[in-house]
């Protein structure tokens, strides 16, 4: 039986950690900055009119849109570094010798890891939807609650990989070519019309595409969004579901008998 | 100071850099995606009144950022010596600090050269397929010449980076904020005309970058647009310069700790 106290104390804990990282927090404020007010105010005068008018009017708003996303997906990846901190340094025995069940374990930090990213992308969520300008208050929250899942599923996916690789080298330059490979084969970045007919159909199954349409859809975007909202909110449920259960399985098995690089 | 000691100590970081096979592979990739992925799509995205064929354009910036990544790498190593303190086993070896400290920086510079070769060829092949343009062979030295010296700053910029942080996640973290800084801010992704369009006030930060003169270089070479200014040599022999020396006397002086 799960106790869900048990579940809030892990994710607790997660929070705690993270906001104790000041400097990291305030560094990849910068990367949003720059990615927003550098890369997408230039990006946005290159465009042609008709792709101007394909992503909702204004590929800056897209554009900060999407990237929101992608600093949504990169700061919940957090989580497997921390893993291999603790490794590191000796935490992780600590961790299995405390009354919580791994199950309880692997349960709190994928909520506490989604969580965390959710408060710290949070700000930069906020201004990017007063970019945009919000038309629909409940159409948004429903984006944003499935953007927890989102980012639950994350966590997972992330752990997953931690636990099953268990080198924090091949980890680190792993999460480097999914990151390269996911946010560009979605629609975080640019939507599914201009890609080649080769990129569409990975496109079409990227959870990040899922999250970045149906986040559009909450802000008000919608004639941006290339995947409709229901099948956006299935493509969440389902990688939340995935990662999550293979997070739980896997961190039960392989997180014991050392091993970490 | 002794030419030989150097030598040795390159050649041992040289060998390190391939030992991390999974690596190189990982950033090929990642290169790769950017050009294969996002330039693919953006060439189908772009005014051709702005950028004729966006693909295209992007290929020599490409081997910027593959330079960059690898001669990266260095800092991450020595960031990784300093933390574990293998810094004091290099100490103990038979090599003055001088000798140790320009060995490591010349190895980043060389390993940033090295591994982008592949995609130098790359870009030749893409930017000869598509206009027709190949450089003479004196075009072709100065591309070399102007890479390896971007190569070098960049690895004295990581060095630096490395030796002031003993937090791996810090160095990271910073090692993108440098990163996406130096590269939005620049003409490696989009023509300084653009630049000055969009955000004026950076004109002049982005004209004088390095990675801007190194992109534009190769650029005036391989696809004979923008033209090619000496001052852009001028400009990138001053990185080179000014942030391998800073990595040297941090690097010592981190050392001598």
């Amino acid at each position: 039986m799960i106790s869900l106290r048990k579940v809030w104390i892990v994710a607790e804990r997660d929070i705690k950690m993270f906001l104790r990282y000041k400097f990291l927090l305030i560094m990849r404020a910068i990367w949003f900055i720059s990615q927003i007010a550098l890369f997408g105010l230039v990006v946005n005068h290159m465009f042609r009119v008709d792709v101007q008018a394909a992503v909702g009017g204004s590929y800056f708003n897209y554009y900060a849109a999407g990237i929101v996303i992608t600093m949504l997906y990169s700061t919940t990846v957090f989580i497997g570094y921390d893993i291999y901190e603790e490794a590191d340094h000796g935490v992780i025995e600590y961790l299995l010798s405390v009354p919580v069940s791994r199950k309880e374990l692997v349960l709190g930090r994928s909520v506490g890891g989604g969580l965390r990213s959710f408060l710290y992308v949070g700000p930069m969520m906020l201004f990017v939807l007063y970019l945009i300008g919000v038309s629909n208050p409940l159409q948004l929250l429903v984006a944003l609650l499935s953007l927890f899942l989102f980012t639950f599923g994350v966590a997972g996916f992330s752990i997953t990989l931690a636990v099953s690789i268990k080198s924090s080298d091949r980890f680190d330059i792993l999460m480097g070519v999914i990151d390269a490979l996911i946010v560009r084969l979605s629609t975080t970045l640019y939507p599914i019309a201009y890609m080649p007919p080769y990129y569409r159909g990975i496109a079409l199954i990227n959870p990040l595409t899922f999250a970045a349409d149906f986040f559009r859809w909450g802000a008000g975007l919608e004639s941006a969004a290339s995947v409709p909202p229901l099948l956006a909110a299935l493509g969440i449920v389902a990688f939340f579901s995935i990662f999550t259960f293979l997070g739980v399985v896997l961190h039960e098995r392989r997180l014991e008998g050392g091993g970490w690089q | 100071m002794a030419v030989k000691p150097i030598l040795t100590i390159v050649e041992r970081d040289f060998k390190y850099f391939f030992r991390y096979k999974w690596w190189v592979a990982g950033m090929v990739s990642m290169n790769l995606a950017d050009l294969f992925i996002m330039a693919i799509v953006y060439t189908r995205m772009v005014k051709p009144d702005v950028i004729t064929d966006y693909f295209v354009f992007f290929a020599p910036g490409l081997t910027i950022t593959a330079l960059f990544a690898a001669a990266f790498m260095i800092g991450r190593e020595i960031n990784m010596e300093v933390r574990r303190e293998i810094s004091h086993y290099m100490l103990s070896l038979p090599v003055k600090r001088w000798e140790l400290a320009i060995g490591r920086v010349l190895a980043g510079g060389l390993r940033g050269i090295i591994y982008m070769a592949p995609l130098l060829a790359t870009t030749l092949g893409i930017t000869y397929l598509y206009t027709g343009a190949f450089p003479a062979p004196l075009e072709f030295l100065t591309i070399l010449a102007a890479l390896f010296l971007v190569s070098l700053g960049t690895s004295g910029l990581s060095i630096a980076l490395a030796v002031s942080t003993t937090s791996f996640e810090k160095y990271i973290t910073a090692r993108g904020v440098v990163y996406y800084l130096l590269f939005f801010c620049s003409t490696v992704f989009y023509p300084i005309g653009l630049i000055e369009r969009a955000l004026p006030q950076l004109t002049l930060l982005a004209r004088y970058n390095p990675l801007s003169c190194g992109a534009d270089l190769s650029r005036a070479f391989l696809l004979r647009s923008p033209p090619f200014s000496p001052y852009m040599l001028v400009d990138i022999a001053l990185y080179a310069l000014v942030f391998a020396s800073l990595a040297l006397f941090a690097y010592m002086k981190v050392t001598q700790k």
